[in-house]
């Protein structure tokens, strides 16, 4: 079956590469935002972006690698070979230590993000399940700041806001690069969003930039997306995360053992999109 | 209908009082009236203000209501398409827009990314964000790089070791004579610069043998690639010491292909660069013929002064690299031609201050060295996982002559020719096979000739030393590993085949020497070895044992009796990665070998003018210890890098050197006594980059102590040279019309000999670079220079000899290709480095030329 599923997601590449659908443009954005774990730092991470005239996908590398791996059994093997020869150390006594901050491939960010003229797919992990939703194009309304102006990476941008899903959003995009698109679900200005931020530490900053022809690849199979509601899986999403030492205890049948006794709650001050409450 | 719609948007508007106006149309591509999806459409009002936007969708279509039009534009634009600008009271609507097909370029601009970036094993450096104004190569740059120190030939260490690969996009097109892409490569041509650690080139090894050293891989940016890049620059000026023209020229090629590279560099100069160390193979290893020159002339130097203020030079160098991707391997041809000639002068005035009146002795020495140097080398190899194969055939011929004129109280004229011939064929292939078994063949076979010749006339005699020296050396040998839970054992064995003979000849020898002035000798040797090696991984130790075991039968030609020898050389290494930031490497061995067979030698050579050798007339074996250790740390987030070295070593000969005085002559040879040497290295650099100026810092140090001994006129010398140093350097822009480059460095050495020891002397060097680039339109395309360096060196306990040199250099920036520059060396014209120094019985004068001042304009051009 396994192998079945391969040979179509081969054909849905060829098929893909027929339909050049090939990036023009590759963006890398560094994408800040609180640490749940960490509370009161900022986390960093490193999200690509992938655009032409008429789509863009967002993703990051390091995910996509692994979700490449996984999608043979061969690869998903090596991939757990190369995770535990770096996290597992092995014990004199015979028991093992797992720690997870030495340096391995492993798939930290689920989410991807297609987007066309028309719509948005994400697919993302939400309460912890894989979850796909789409939203329409047409959804941020823009107002423009053309007094406000800057230089980002020699690209005159101009500044424009929106309110979208809870967050008053503040971007600069440049015309320069007419294509309609820009980090995770911003969309819809006349060209690239080079920079954006929100309250409480959201920000993307354009980190390289470049020329590309690089193939806008689906999803590697592997993975059973469900079909969700946004509000609510992100609902659900927030009641995970406030709870999730017991939900993992509960559904692996372990013993919930908290440092603190208490687990913290998943504030929306954690969430990018905090329309759900 | 429509008319009704009309009716009542007008009644609409007329209610509002506005008249709304639907901007409306199509995007379609010229030639084939596609419509085209995707297209940004902006409208914009007489100020050029943004009014409204939309994009065109699936069909190509696009509506954007606006209350007028009156003045206003349309500016469509996509990536890969001409930008059209619509006047929107010329068109009717719906607007038929076309769009044209053309590149979208991209901006050349500087990534803010992060100056060192880590991911796994490779540490990356963004070359932008290192670089200043005054660096030209890619080398000035990689000497910023906390954690990566260029020496002046090129040659480059990461955390105190040296590198084992140079790639250029991953192709390794110079081997060991990377120098002249360090010193050629343009830093602007190059985007980032991967440091790979623990690096193993030969794939066919990955996973079975570590290793403990790094390789550098330039990543260069788009421009550079898939295209030939041309750089160069040409200078002329006037010197005023030595009086004349001087020049300075290079030009700089380079073709970075996906199955074809090519680097071919052109360089001549008089203006105290030594070119011909610039294609010197880093990665060499000695010659396995062993010859080495008997005769030596040199010619007399400048003390602890940099050699660009004190060479009298005309260099050349031609160098043609290529590299082709064939099929599953790469075939390399790579070309050097070098010239180098340099002249000297000194002048030393003694003076014994005696009862019946003071006694002066001159000696004044002028000569010039002409070397000429042509290489050639072809490889060809396959590096797969399964397969490595090598053959490197190398033709290499060199020619040396100097003259040294000596005037004073023993007046000569001394002229050496000095060439080398030398053809090496080494092949080596390994296959591995069941992911865990290796197999390697290696032959090497190796010719070369020495021939040596010195004339010196003196008192109007002519003496003449003439030297045949060949050999010939052969090693075949095989081998086999295989790995098993970590455990990599292999054996090595083979055997290695020696023929060599000497002839010298000196017809005219000194009356006051004794004995013979001929030899005509072989050393002949064939030896069986076997090699065993052992590399074993737990957690993140590697430890390797390597245990080689030869028996050796020479042949002397009668010369002195044959012998056969057993010899064996184990050692030991430890190497410990607990994690990314910390290396640790510890290293032991002991062992046994043959003297060097150039020392058997029973009869006079004559070396230069009043030395002569006479070598030893028994076989000998030498034994040696050492141990070693480094550290290397490195915090690549906060841009910090340090590494630490100790080494000691034992070494036990059964012969002494000795020194004897016939009259004015001095005769070195061995004595059979033992002697035992000791010698103790230390090393440390810390390294980091200071963001807040784009600056990095470094602090170094290195202490050393060596022990030996010497007989002269038959009393033992026990000499302990003990020597530290210390040295720091800083640099970056702290303002946008000014950066800077400080360096000082200071040492302070002493021999002591037979328990006595001299008095320390130091030496200090400090130099500052400042640049000021003003700022402003008509100001931004020039910048001045000022550079000085100040020498500070004790000459006897407590005088000191203090030299300030000061150059200076005006940059205009015609565009981005185009420089001109003019500068001033050594402004205040300082033609002389003399000293005088004083002890109670004498007064030693010295007397050195220094480079005077020096006016040079360069154009300099790129591709």
């Amino acid at each position: 079956m396994k192998r079945f599923i391969a040979f179509f997601y081969c054909l849905a590449v060829f098929l893909a590469a027929i339909a050049q659908d090939r990036a023009t443009i590759t963006a890398v954005y560094s994408y800040s935002h609180p640490a749940f774990e960490n509370a009161g730092e900022i986390k960093t991470d490193e999200m690509t972006l992938l655009a032409n005239n008429t789509r863009s996908k967002w993703f990051n590398r390091m995910s996509e690698y692994c979700d490449s791996l996984c999608s043979t059994p061969e690869g998903k093997n090596k991939l757990q070979e190369i995770q535990i020869a770096a996290w597992v150390i092995f014990e004199p006594g015979g028991g093992i230590t797992v720690d997870k901050s030495k340096p391995a491939p492993s798939k930290d960010i689920d989410e991807y993000i297609f987007t066309n003229l028309s719509e948005l797919s994400v697919y993302d992990k939400l309460a912890n399940t894989a979850s796909t939703y789409t939203e329409p194009y047409s959804e941020q309304e823009w107002n423009l700041d053309e007094g406000s102006t800057t230089d980002i990476m020699g690209y005159n941008c101009i500044m424009a806001t929106t309110d979208y899903h809870g967050r008053k959003w503040k971007v600069w995009f440049t015309p320069e690069l007419p294509v309609s698109f820009g980090p995770w679900k911003l969309r819809g200005l006349p060209g690239l969003i080079l920079k954006a931020e929100t309250d409480g530490g959201f920000k993307f900053e354009i980190k390289d930039l470049g020329r590309s022809d690089e193939q806008m690849l689906p999803l590697y199979p592997g993975t059973n997306y469900e079909k969700v509601d946004r509000k609510k899986a992100l609902a659900d999403h927030k009641y995970f995360m406030s709870h999730r030492t017991t939900l993992l205890a509960a559904e692996y049948g372990a013993n919930a053992n908290l440092k603190d006794g208490v687990e913290p709650e998943y504030l929306p001050e954690f969430a990018i999109e905090c329309d759900f409450q | 209908m429509n008319r009704l719609l009309f009716l009542i948007a007008f009644a609409l508007a007329a209610l509002n009082g506005v008249a709304q106006v639907d901007v409306s149309g199509v995007v379609v591509e010229e030639g084939s009236e596609e419509p085209l999806p995707g297209a940004s459409v902006i409208l914009r009002n007489a100020d050029g203000k943004i009014k409204k936007f939309a994009t065109s969708g699936a069909d190509g279509k696009f509506a954007i209501p606006t209350p007028e039009t009156e003045g206003y534009t349309l500016d469509v634009s996509m990536m890969n398409f001409a930008k059209q600008t619509v006047k929107l009271d010329s068109v009717k609507m719906p607007v038929t827009i076309v769009m044209e097909r053309s590149a979208t370029m991209l901006k050349e601009v500087a990534v803010k990314a992060e100056r060192i970036r880590e991911q796994g094993d490779t540490i990356t450096y963004d070359v932008g964000s290192f670089a200043q104004t005054q660096d030209r190569s890619i080398g000035d740059v990689l000497k910023r790089m906390p954690g990566i120190d260029v020496s002046n030939s090129g040659k480059i260490q990461y955390q105190g070791e040296d590198i084992n690969k140079f790639y250029i996009e991953g192709a390794d097109l110079l081997g060991g004579k990377y120098g002249i892409a360090t010193n050629g490569i343009n830093h602007d041509d190059v985007g980032a610069v991967e440091v790979m650690e623990n690096h193993q080139p030969m794939q066919v090894l990955s996973g079975i043998s570590f290793s403990d050293k790094a390789a550098i891989n330039l990543k260069l940016k788009n421009k550079a690639k898939a295209t030939w890049t041309f750089h160069g620059h040409a200078g002329g000026g006037y010197s005023w010491q030595p009086e004349g023209a001087v020049w300075d020229g290079e030009l700089f090629a380079m073709a970075v292909m996906p199955g074809f590279q090519n680097i071919t560099t052109l360089k001549t100069n008089n203006i105290g660069e030594d070119l011909s160390g610039s294609a010197t193979d880093f990665f060499a290893s000695g010659r396995d013929t062993g010859l080495s020159r008997y005769v030596g002339v040199s010619l007399p130097g400048v003390p602890n002064l940099s050699g660009k203020r004190t060479l009298f030079n005309r260099s050349a160098l031609l160098s043609t690299n290529s590299l082709w991707k064939v099929r599953n391997g790469e075939f390399k041809a790579q070309i050097d031609y070098s010239f180098n000639q340099v002249t000297a002068q000194a002048a030393n005035i003694t003076t014994y201050f005696l009862e019946s009146g003071d006694r002066v002795i001159t000696e004044n020495r002028d000569g010039r060295d002409r070397s000429h140097s042509l290489s050639g080398k072809f490889i060809y190899e396959v590096n797969q996982k399964t397969t490595f194969i090598n053959n490197t055939l190398s033709t290499n011929i060199d020619w040396d002559d100097v003259r040294l004129g000596v005037t004073g109280s023993l007046p000569n004229e001394q002229s050496v020719k000095l060439p080398d011939y030398h053809v090496a064929n080494k092949f080596k292939m390994i296959k591995r096979f069941d992911g865990k078994h290796l197999i390697t063949f290696q032959s090497n076979n190796e010719w070369e000739s020495l021939p040596q010749t010195l004339n010196v006339v003196m008192d109007g005699n002519n003496i003449r030393q003439h030297i045949g020296d060949h050999a010939f050396h052969t090693h075949e040998s095989a081998a086999y590993a295989f790995s098993i839970k970590g455990l990599t054992i292999s054996l090595e064995g083979g055997v290695k085949g020696y023929l060599r003979s000497l002839n010298t000849e000196l017809p005219d020898l000194p009356a006051e020497l004794p004995g013979k002035t001929e030899n005509a000798l072989s050393t002949n040797y064939f030896t069986v070895y076997a090699t065993p090696k052992f590399e074993y991984w737990v957690k993140r130790v590697n430890f390797t044992l390597n245990a080689p075991v030869s028996f050796s039968h020479y042949t002397f030609d009668k010369a002195i009796a044959n012998r056969s020898e057993a010899y064996f050389s184990p050692s030991l290494s430890m190497n410990w990665k607990p994690n990314n930031r910390f290396s640790m490497t510890l290293r032991g061995g002991a062992g046994r070998s043959p003297m060097d067979l150039n020392m058997i030698q029973p009869g006079y050579i004559m070396t230069d003018y009043r030395t002569f050798s006479q070598g030893v007339d028994d076989f000998y074996n030498s034994t040696s210890q050492r141990i070693s250790a480094n550290f290397a740390y490195k915090l690549t987030r906060k841009g910090i890098f340090a590494n630490a070295m100790v080494m000691q070593s034992w070494s036990h000969v059964p012969y002494t050197m000795s020194q004897r005085f016939y009259g004015d002559y001095i005769v070195y040879s061995y004595a059979d006594a033992k002697s035992d040497g000791k010698n103790l290295m230390a090393l440390g650099s810390i390294g980091k980059t200071l963001d807040f100026m784009r600056g990095s810092t470094n602090v170094n140090g290195s202490f050393l102590r060596n022990e030996s001994r010497l007989f002269s006129e038959n009393n033992a010398v026990n000499t302990v040279s003990t020597g530290w140093s210390i040295g720091a350097r800083i640099n970056g822009s702290p303002l946008r019309w000014l950066s800077f480059d400080y360096s000082i460095d200071f040492s302070n050495s002493q021999l002591g000999i037979n328990g006595i020891g001299n008095s320390w002397l130091s030496g200090m060097e400090n130099s500052l670079l400042l640049i000021f680039m003003p700022q402003g339109e008509h100001w931004s395309k020039w910048e001045w220079r000022i550079k000085g360096d100040h020498y500070h060196n004790e000459l006897t306990e407590g005088k000191y000899k203090n030299v300030l040199l000061i150059n200076t250099k005006l940059v205009y920036k015609l565009n981005k290709r185009i420089e001109l520059s003019a500068m001033l060396s050594n402004m205040f014209n300082h033609r002389t480095y003399n000293y005088t120094t004083y002890s109670e019985l004498s007064s030693y004068e010295s007397q050195r030329w220094l480079r005077g001042r020096e006016l040079l304009f360069t154009i300099s051009l790129r591709k």
